[in-house]
Formats: C-alpha cells, structure tokens, sequence
C-alpha cells in the first residue's frame, strides 16, 4: 500500500498553477499523448495519481521521463488542466527528494543539459552528447556511427559558444537565494 | 528595411548550422534586418522548466529585456520552435504578478514587455508577407509536394503561443504556395516526433517519425518542410534506424522552411546548406 500523501494535489495547485482536482477522467490527454503506448501509465492516471496523492506510484513508474513536452494534453483538455506542467512538477519533485528513477535515461540528459547551460550560458550540444556516453553506459553504441556522418557532414559545430557568464551566475545566484529566504 | 532582433538559440550554433545561414540569407534578401542580441543565453529547454520554474521563465525574460531596453526593437526572430515556446511561455508567466517580481529580482531589472516574438514561419508570414513574398519569387518550386510540418511546440498550448489554429495550422502552406509548391492535406503536422527523447529512447522516437513520415508520404508529399532545429534533425537522422528495422523504407527528404524560401527568391545555393542532410534534398531542391 503506497503512502498518501494528501497535499500533493495542493502543492501541483501552488506550484504549477493548475488544479488536478478539476480531472473528470475523460482521458483525452491520455489518447493525444505521442508516448502514452510506450510506459505502464498514461497522463489521465497519473492525474488521478496526484488527486489521490499517490506519489510514490507517480515515481516509482516511468512515465514522467517519457513526457516529452509536446503540451498535446494541455491544449486539449476540456477542463483546461495544465497537464504538462503537471508533468513539469512531479519531474521537479522527483528531484528535489532525490528519488529520480534510476534507469530514466532523459532524467541523465536533462541534468547534464541544465550543468551545460549553467557552465557556458548556452547549451554545448557536443559536450552534452560526450557527457552522456561517460555517465550513462547504456548510450555508449546508441547513434555513433550517425554523430560520425553528422559531422563528417559539417552538421554538427564542435566547439562551444558561449553566452553572458556573468548574468548566468549572477541569476542563478539570485534564485538560491530566493530559494534560501522561503525554505 | 524592418529590423528585428535575432535569438538564434543553441542548436542554430550546435546541430543547425544551415538553419541559420539559410535564415539569415533569406531574411536579408528580403529587406529584413537581423540584429543578433548580444550574449544571448540558453532559452532552458525542457531542462529548466522540468527542474526550475523560476529559472525557466528568468531566461527567456532576460532576453526580452535585452531586446527591449538595450536594443530598443519591439520584435524578436526566434527560428528554433523549442526557443520560441520558452520565449512565449516566459512572456505569459510575467502576467502572474509574484512571478513577475521573482523573475525582476533574478534578472536584476524590470521588464518592460512589449516585444513580439516571431518564429520562423511568423518571419515570412507576418513581417515579411505573402504578397510582398510572392512577388520575390524569381526560381519557384514547379508543383513540388510537400507536408507542412508544425510539431509541437509552434502552436501549443495557444495560450501561451497564441496560435490562431494550434490542432490544423495553415500558415507554412500559404508559404510554400507562394513558392510555388503544393502542400498536401495530412494528418500528423502537429503530432510530436519526440526530439526531446531523442539522445535517449531511440525506439519510441523511431517510431513516432515512423509514423509522421509514412502519413506525409501516404498524403502524398515528395518531402516534408518543417520550422525547427529539432524536428528537422530528429525526422532527418531517424530514417537510418527506421531502415534498419524495415529495409522496404524509401527515405523522405526533410527541409527547412528557410532553405524553400531562400531557393525560391534566388538565395545562393552555398548559404542554403543542402549537403548537410542525411537523408538527401539535393534532389527536390534543384
Ligand atoms: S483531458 Fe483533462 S479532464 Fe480529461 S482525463 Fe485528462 S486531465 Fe482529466
Ligand atoms: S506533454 Fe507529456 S503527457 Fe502531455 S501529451 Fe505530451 S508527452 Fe503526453
């Protein structure tokens, strides 16, 4: 028996603007979503999931690191659900409890994207793409040959460019200490 | 001569190189003046707003800031759909007032608002104009077909891209009827192909542009024109793994909506960037 925990629906309300509550279970967003074939839920249940604050169901799956954002849900969910801001907030959650999936390759990938904006300003596309062969074993052989053609073709810049560093740290500063004043 | 501010965001510098050349030829040949904005930052990307809402819309309002206080321009051209939804998205958080102070107080100055954001098929449409476009027109597509592909992020959630027709856009096939190609009625334009996951769960991406690309072929497009780095490159560099596991699979071409434009008015083929596909377009584009 999962553990409920009874503000979920509340924090998603706070936090990601939109009320989970409001779901009727019609499942519209879950027959839209591109990857709802792919996981053992689907969005419509996972809405469900956070009414009955049923997190640990909603992290122990698999289904936040498939959502790719798409907002199909969003767009057309007749009780104007943010659906994939839902999404957005359980993968922020998941986080902030240290509990991301361990097997979730795009967990890997978003980590190691925000630790690349955050070093150049910008994303280095490259640097990205090696990282994560380093720190995932399992993406070693995936698209070698292709990031072989791809650069052989000149479609694919080397180097890294970067943006204003100092902004960067100087934002990134101010939202930990935000951060820090509310905690 | 219209000048626009011009945020050409990670991929144009990283995996679209000919997006870029080919935007900004076209846009030049068209009396569109692009000013890139100085040190311009990462928009996010999922990254951010899966781990930080408060971060993800600071970087976006950052840069329209920039725009609008250091450059004084009122528009700014965001070719990438992904940078453009983050613009978008930053815009409409600024009107959740608490947020609105957080994101001032990150950024380190008020923002001033007021500035459009223009994708890439907002540039040729709305800045630029399909009768002014149609008579630039010296090389035209003769009777060329092609799926106009939208994906996800041009147009949804229309709340926040104020898109006018977000499930059935039409906007990119006036465009390329302008230059004189025929664009075919499909079903899967505004279906996600998955980019986001594409480093990591290769065969549910495979099988999304399995999908998109066999309903433009079975509609009967000769290649498909889409308006974002990601969508390009995802429905370009999955063909090889269809083929791998169907070997019967006949390759479509995927352009960018840039390098139609900058063909039909007479741009020069070496700032279009046509070897840089995989999949071939040398063919449809000649
Ligand atoms: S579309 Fe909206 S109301 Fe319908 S199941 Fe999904 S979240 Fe619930
Ligand atoms: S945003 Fe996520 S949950 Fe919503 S339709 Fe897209 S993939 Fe599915």
């Amino acid at each position: 028996m999962a553990a409920i925990d009874t503000a979920l629906a509340a924090r998603v309300s706070a936090e990601a603007g939109t009320n989970a509550y409001k779901c009727y279970q019609c499942k519209k967003c879950s027959t839209g979503c591109p990857v709802a074939g792919f996981a053992e839920l689907h969005p419509a249940q996972i809405i469900r999931l956070v009414q009955l604050g049923d997190l640990d169901s909603v992290l122990d799956g698999d289904f936040i690191w498939l959502c790719t954002g798409c907002e199909t849900c969003t767009t057309r969910c007749p009780q104007g659900i943010d659906i994939a801001a839902v999404m957005d907030e359980m993968r922020i959650i998941a986080r902030q409890t240290k509990r991301v999936k361990k097997d979730a390759p795009f967990a890997n990938i978003l980590d190691l994207n925000l630790k690349s904006m955050k070093r150049w300003g910008r994303l280095y596309e490259v640097e990205l793409l090696m990282l994560d062969k380093l720190t995932r074993p399992s993406s070693l052989m995936d698209d070698v040959g292709m990031g072989i053609k791809m650069f052989a073709k000149g479609k694919i810049n080397p180097l890294p460019t970067v943006g204003d560093r100092t902004q960067m740290k100087r934002m990134l500063a101010e939202i930990e200490k935000i951060k820090g004043e509310r905690s | 001569m219209k000048q626009l501010a011009y945020y050409p965001g990670c991929s144009l510098h990283g995996t679209a190189p000919e997006l870029d050349s080919s935007f900004r030829a076209s846009a030049a040949a068209l009396d569109v003046e692009l000013a890139e904005i100085p040190g311009w930052e990462c928009c996010g990307n999922t990254a951010a707003h899966s781990a930080d809402r408060l971060l993800a819309a600071a970087l976006p309002v950052n840069e329209l800031t920039k725009v609008k206080t250091d450059m004084r321009l009122d528009a700014v051209a965001v070719p990438c759909a992904a940078c453009f939804s983050r613009f978008m998205a930053g815009a409409h958080e600024m009107q959740d007032e608490g947020m609105r102070a957080d994101v001032e107080r990150v950024v380190g100055r008020a923002y001033p608002g007021g500035v459009t954001v223009r994708n890439l098929v907002d540039v040729y449409y709305d800045e630029v104009g399909l009768d002014e476009l149609t008579t630039r027109v010296t090389r035209p597509f003769v009777g060329l077909k092609v799926a106009a592909y939208y994906g996800c992020l041009l147009t949804r959630p229309p709340e926040v891209t104020l898109a006018d027709d977000p499930e059935y856009p039409t906007h990119m096939e006036a465009i390329v009827k302008a230059l004189g190609a025929v664009p075919v009625e499909w079903s899967y334009k505004t279906d996600c192909c998955g980019a986001s996951l594409a480093l990591c769960e290769q065969d549910v991406v495979i099988e999304l542009v399995r999908k998109i690309l066999t309903n433009a072929k079975a509609c009967g497009a000769e290649a498909v024109v889409c308006a974002c780095p990601l969508c390009q490159v995802n429905l370009d560099t999955r063909q090889a793994g269809i083929k791998t596991k169907d070997a019967a699979w006949q390759e479509i071409p995927i352009l960018y909506l840039s390098q139609m434009v900058g063909r039909a008015i007479g741009v020069p083929e070496g700032k279009l960037g046509l070897k840089k596909h995989m999949v071939d377009v040398v063919g449809v584009m000649a």
